[in-house]
């Protein structure tokens, strides 16, 4: 099954967070549902960085925040070398870096066709 | 409440400090600031020790226990303070209301960290630990990461160009030369800055601070006590304390340090001052982008406008709100648990008049800001002359 980028929607007053929270952030509720945040999210700011962190090969990392369609917003890597503000990118599943010898997978943002 | 003094301060020189460890610099800071109390003989009541990381870094903890047996406060009750890299501030915030409250008498509050340790990619690393583990660090995301995507959105919203970084960049440096304490004394053109090489685009190596070893301290008192040890005591007329969400993304408005607005308007209310009363500036700039938002959150210029101002030499030595005559933690350095009580020692030999080549004119009231995380962790101190 294909992974979907979730956030987390507060059952008492409907705001939608990413990351998750123990309580919400606008009424303090503590139950909430995972909800799919879509597929065209826009570029907001990012950067390409050179100094990088361990097991990450090849610089630059280009890194952004992207908002999506409801607001909610992510950080994350982009597959892209070359962002644009403004650009539309998608959720992809992938290995993000190594960290003690241990591969770590997320999500990353890929430009939009 | 009772009215708080700053009765000494002192602290050691920044830098990679060969042959000197954590316990000597903070012992080194508070001595000096014992000394310039003139508290050698005191008892001393409560001792706050701020530092982010010693046991990652030097493998020591306890160190607050530590300094008291080093250099005999024995029998205070002596406490590390961590709060990122605004621990300094937050140990600063601690004494005040140790004495505030009627609690403790005399304090020592010192900060330090020896963070040439260890390797540099030790130390992004380790500092990267800050961000939120899941949203921010796995995906690789640093501090100087964070700083440049924060430095695209004022650059994309309010017109603020790489000049600008390097302007405060070239200010922070030229203020550094005339402090013997800074970490980097060397002149910054904007030619060099805007030369030098990229370390997280759009932020090259001249928009970012050292990573530096020091340590700072101050002795604090009732101020109706501070005659007895002073003619200059320095008052603490007001602090704020305020935090955000962890991640820069989940802000209200990323561009906005919303800690640094809610700490400063508290400060602000609790010394009943505004931001025209303020003489002198010490901020954060552990990346040129955070001095003028900074300036801009904390309400000394117009959101958006802080950019302009530097650009105008508001923010220069001679101008009217000097910022960073240190040299900031761009250039005086970012030994960060020290961070926050250098930026009060600074504050405090301004209003003293005892800042030598960088003495801004003549300033009655001080600000400070020290954050900790990335913005989300807000400690800010306005000073005064207690006399
Ligand atoms: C930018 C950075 C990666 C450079 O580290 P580095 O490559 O190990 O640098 P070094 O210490 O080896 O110094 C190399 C040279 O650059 C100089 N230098 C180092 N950092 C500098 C800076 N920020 N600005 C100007 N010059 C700097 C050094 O003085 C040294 O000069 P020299 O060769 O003439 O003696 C590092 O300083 C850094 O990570 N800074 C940010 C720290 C941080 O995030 N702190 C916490 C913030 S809350
Ligand atoms: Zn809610």
């Amino acid at each position: 099954m294909e992974q979907k980028f979730t956030g987390f929607k507060c059952k008492s007053c409907g705001r939608v967070m990413y990351p998750k929270h123990d309580r919400c952030l606008d009424c303090k509720g503590t139950e909430f549902e995972e909800v799919e945040l879509g597929e065209d999210a826009t570029l907001l700011t990012y950067t390409k960085l050179y100094a990088l962190p361990e097991g990450i090969e090849m610089p630059p990392l280009v890194l952004g925040i992207v908002k999506f369609p409801g607001g909610v917003r992510a950080m994350g890597q982009l597959t892209t070398d070359d962002p644009k503000i403004g650009m539309k990118l998608r959720p992809v599943w992938g290995k993000l870096r190594k960290m003690k010898d241990r591969e770590i997978f997320g999500f990353k943002f890929e430009p939009l066709k | 409440m009772r009215d708080v003094a700053i009765i000494g301060c002192g602290m050691t020189k920044f830098g990679r400090l060969e042959g000197k460890d954590l316990m000597d610099l903070l012992a080194e800071a508070s001595l000096r600031a014992i000394d310039d109390a003139g508290a050698g003989e005191r008892d001393f009541d409560s001792v706050y020790v701020g530092n982010m990381m010693a046991g990652e870094l030097v493998h020591q903890t306890a160190i607050a226990s530590a300094l008291v047996d080093r250099i005999n406060l024995i029998p205070a009750g002596a406490e590390r303070v961590e709060n990122g890299p605004a621990s300094g501030a937050s140990a600063v915030k601690n004494g005040f209301l140790a004495v505030a409250s009627g609690a403790s008498d005399l304090v020592l509050v010192a900060g330090g960290e020896k963070m040439t340790a260890v390797d540099t990619d030790v130390i992004g690393d380790l500092v990267s630990t800050m961000t939120h583990p899941t949203a921010e660090y796995v995906h690789g995301v640093t501090l100087p990461a964070m700083a440049a995507m924060l430095t695209r959105l004022y650059m994309e919203r309010y017109g603020v160009t790489e000049r600008h970084l390097a302007m405060v960049a070239v200010k922070n440096h030229a203020n550094a030369l005339k402090n013997p304490y800074a970490h980097l004394h060397r002149e910054c053109t904007i030619e060099g800055a805007m030369n030098s090489i990229m370390i997280a685009d759009p932020l090259r190596l001249y928009y970012a601070c050292p990573i530096s070893d020091g340590a700072a301290a101050v002795v604090l008192c009732p101020l109706e006590k501070a005659k007895e040890f002073t003619d200059k005591p320095v008052r603490i007329a007001g602090f704020g304390h305020a935090s955000d969400v962890q991640t820069l993304q989940e802000r209200e408005d990323p561009a906005v340090l919303k800690s640094v607005q809610l700490a400063s308007q508290q400060a602000f209310k609790m010394a009943k001052l505004e931001p025209n009363d303020i003489g002198v500036v010490e901020t954060h700039d552990a990346f040129e982008i955070l001095e003028i938002v900074q300036s801009e959150d904390a309400g000394f210029f117009e959101k958006g406008k802080g950019h302009l101002a530097v650009e105008k030499g508001v923010t220069a030595l001679d101008g009217e709100l000097p910022i960073n005559p240190s040299g900031g933690l761009k250039a005086k350095g970012h030994p960060v648990g020290a961070t926050g009580v250098a930026q009060i020692v600074e504050l405090v030999w301004q209003l003293r008049g005892e800042a030598g080549e960088r003495q801004v004119k003549d300033p009655k009231r001080g600000f400070a800001c020290n954050f900790g995380g990335f913005g989300n962790n807000t400690v800010i101190h306005i000073l005064e002359r207690g006399w």
